[in-house]
């Protein structure tokens, strides 16, 4: 944190993370939702849309308080369906598999991150199981719909990370 | 008879999908396949009919870790083909974004994939437990290099700010400027990270390649070069045709590449380094010596040390680029297109990386041909495979497996590139 005062009345730096290629059908959900926020939530809350490289992201979330990421999922037994993860103290459940075609991936970001003390001390994950994560397709009917009521619930949960004092965090 | 079968049904830490499969009949090593069955993915065919200005984008997408590679070996093919020369200040920045380029890639595969088998973890994440200032330190790289292409290149992944005869915007001194801290730290990093890998157990290996690299009469290679071997080829690039055949076979998707007359040669940081030794600043000479290499390493899993040496390379060339810089006037060179044919060989962190294209009068492109650095690696890693597991049959398969991924993995194989991982299967009868 910076600046002056003291730092637990501080408002928390809350950063949003849209996850995945906007051109591989279900995959663009993370891409979308951040597009979607555009506007929605206070000028002090980043939304940023990354694919490709999960190591980065380490990079992007220095400095912030708390983290919640937009991602698809496998498996494919119901798509649209949305996991609302909170990683205080856990590690992204086994059987949700988020998609990336890199041999670093969302959760190993997380766990590198964390093992270094370099990750949010709060992280909500969010992931939407896709249906076709087919090249240049859009997304399935089930997965759009889902789109709009994971933004609802990040402006949500933005403004009550914001709100959550500093003394309440866990330690990471 | 006996038989056994090892198998591993993902390789990790590498780019892409592939298996290796190791035969074992009476005590001998019979056969070390890498198969690799990633989809073609028809890159050459599907640029035939597109304009020569896309080229540069489209071949940015065949790999995420190394577009600058396919960006620069485009457009030196297109200039080469219209008549060209990209010189100056421009050149100066062509070689400035590669730099970045190499430090991104060599950190991540330094650190946060090949370092872990040296030291018995089974991934980064487990090394970064006991060994995080040096994970940190990887990262702190991997960020340095990610920033020098962000800045020259619009983005690290993909770039877009490439184009023939140079770049859309070139950037100011004052925009390098804070770019020049960040890589004097990151040089600080960098040979640290020399001197702990250096201290790494090596298994004791070497193999008699025949190395093929770049050369020029003045710099260590990155963009321009003859192609010239540790044993006779001194050649133009357009005559890389006379001399390497790809062949097809089998088990891959991905051609593999050889020496007409020979057959697997290396190429990458042990062949660019063999080659061009005298080419390095004499800081980084003393730096290898210091970390136990001549002027030539014939061990592959000592390329964890030359890696590093490179990433210093980098950072100092970086630092010397952007101290002598001075914007240039345009920011690209006018051309126009003609009929012709142009070459383009430029050494990507994983080896000599070479294009070669046919146009029209409009620019529109006829033919392409382009031969990234893993296939012509794929013979040698084979090669080394079946030398390798001969030397430690006598250990577990356990044993086997995991000294046959490291083996894998000192060639940072990006199978993506080459046409995508890693099942490996040891059947002994």
């Amino acid at each position: 944190m910076t600046g002056t005062g003291d730092p637990a009345a501080m408002p928390r730096k809350v950063l949003v993370i849209g996850l995945g290629n906007a051109d591989r059908g279900d995959d663009a959900i993370g891409a979308i939702v951040a597009q979607g926020l555009r506007g929605r939530l206070p000028a002090d809350v980043p939304v940023v849309a990354r694919r490709g490289d999960m190591l980065s992201l380490i990079e992007d979330w220095a400095g912030f308080d708390a983290l919640v990421c937009v991602d698809a999922a496998a498996p494919l037994a119901d798509p649209g369906r949305i996991h609302r993860i909170d990683l205080r103290g856990d590690s992204l459940p086994k059987n949700i598999s988020l998609t990336s075609s890199h041999a670093w991936g969302l959760a190993e970001a997380i766990e590198l991150a964390r093992t270094l003390e370099l990750a949010p001390r709060e992280i909500i994950v969010y992931a939407v199981e896709g249906g076709s994560f087919d090249d240049g397709a859009a997304l399935t009917p089930a997965v759009a719909a889902a789109a709009r009521v994971v933004a609802d619930c990040i402006v949500a949960e933005v403004g009550r990370l914001q709100c959550d004092s500093i003394e309440d965090l866990p330690d990471a | 008879m006996t038989t056994k079968s090892i198998r591993v049904d993902l390789l990790t830490r590498v780019e892409g999908e592939g298996a290796l499969d190791l035969q074992v009949t009476d005590g001998r090593v019979t056969s070390a396949r890498l198969d690799i069955f990633e989809p073609p993915r028809f890159f050459e065919a599907f640029l035939r009919g597109r304009g020569y200005a896309e080229l540069p984008d489209i071949v940015a997408r065949i790999c995420g870790i190394c577009p600058i590679a396919y960006q620069m070996g485009a457009v030196h093919a297109i200039e080469n083909a219209f008549d060209v020369q990209v010189e100056g200040q421009l050149r100066t920045l062509r070689r400035l974004i590669y730099c970045g380029e190499w430090i991104e890639s060599h950190a991540l595969h330094v650190v946060m994939l090949h370092a872990p088998d040296f030291l018995g973890f089974p991934d980064a994440i487990q090394m970064a437990r006991e060994h995080g200032d040096v994970v940190r330190s990887g990262l702190a790289l991997k960020k340095a290099g990610n920033e020098l292409m962000r800045l020259l290149g619009g983005r690290e992944i993909h770039p877009v700010n490439v184009k023939p005869g140079g770049f859309y915007r070139a950037p100011s001194r004052a925009d390098l400027a804070p770019i020049a801290e960040h890589l004097a730290r990151a040089h600080e990093l960098a040979v640290s990270l020399v001197r702990w890998v250096a201290a790494f157990p090596f298994p004791k290996y070497e193999q008699d390649y025949e190395f093929v690299a770049l050369r020029h009469p003045d710099e260590y290679p990155i963009n321009e070069g003859r192609l010239v071997s540790n044993r006779d080829i001194d050649i133009d690039i357009a005559d890389y045709e006379t001399q390497f055949e790809e062949r097809q076979v089998a088990h891959s998707t991905a051609l593999h590449s050889v020496v007409k007359r020979r057959g697997a040669y290396l190429v990458g940081p042990l062949a660019r380094y063999a080659i061009n030794f005298d080419r390095l600043p004499a800081s980084v000479q003393a730096l290898a010596r210091e970390s136990g290499l001549g002027p030539v390493c014939r061990n592959p899993f000592q390329s964890i040390i030359v890696r590093a040496l490179e990433i210093v390379y980098a950072c100092e060339e970086a630092l010397r680029l952007i101290a002598a810089y001075e914007p240039p006037a345009l920011a690209a060179v006018p051309l126009g297109p003609r009929t012709g044919t142009g070459f383009g060989c430029t050494e990507a962190p994983r080896g000599i990386c070479w294009h070669r294209y046919e146009f029209d009068a409009e620019g529109t492109i006829r033919t392409a041909r382009i031969v990234p650095p893993t296939s012509q690696n794929q013979p040698s890693i084979e090669a080394d495979l079946a030398a390798v597991a001969t030397s430690i049959l006598d250990h577990s398969d356990d044993f086997i497996r995991d000294r046959c991924e490291q083996t894998i993995r000192n060639y940072d194989p990006c199978i993506s590139c080459s046409a995508h991982f890693l099942k490996l299967s040891v059947h002994r009868t």
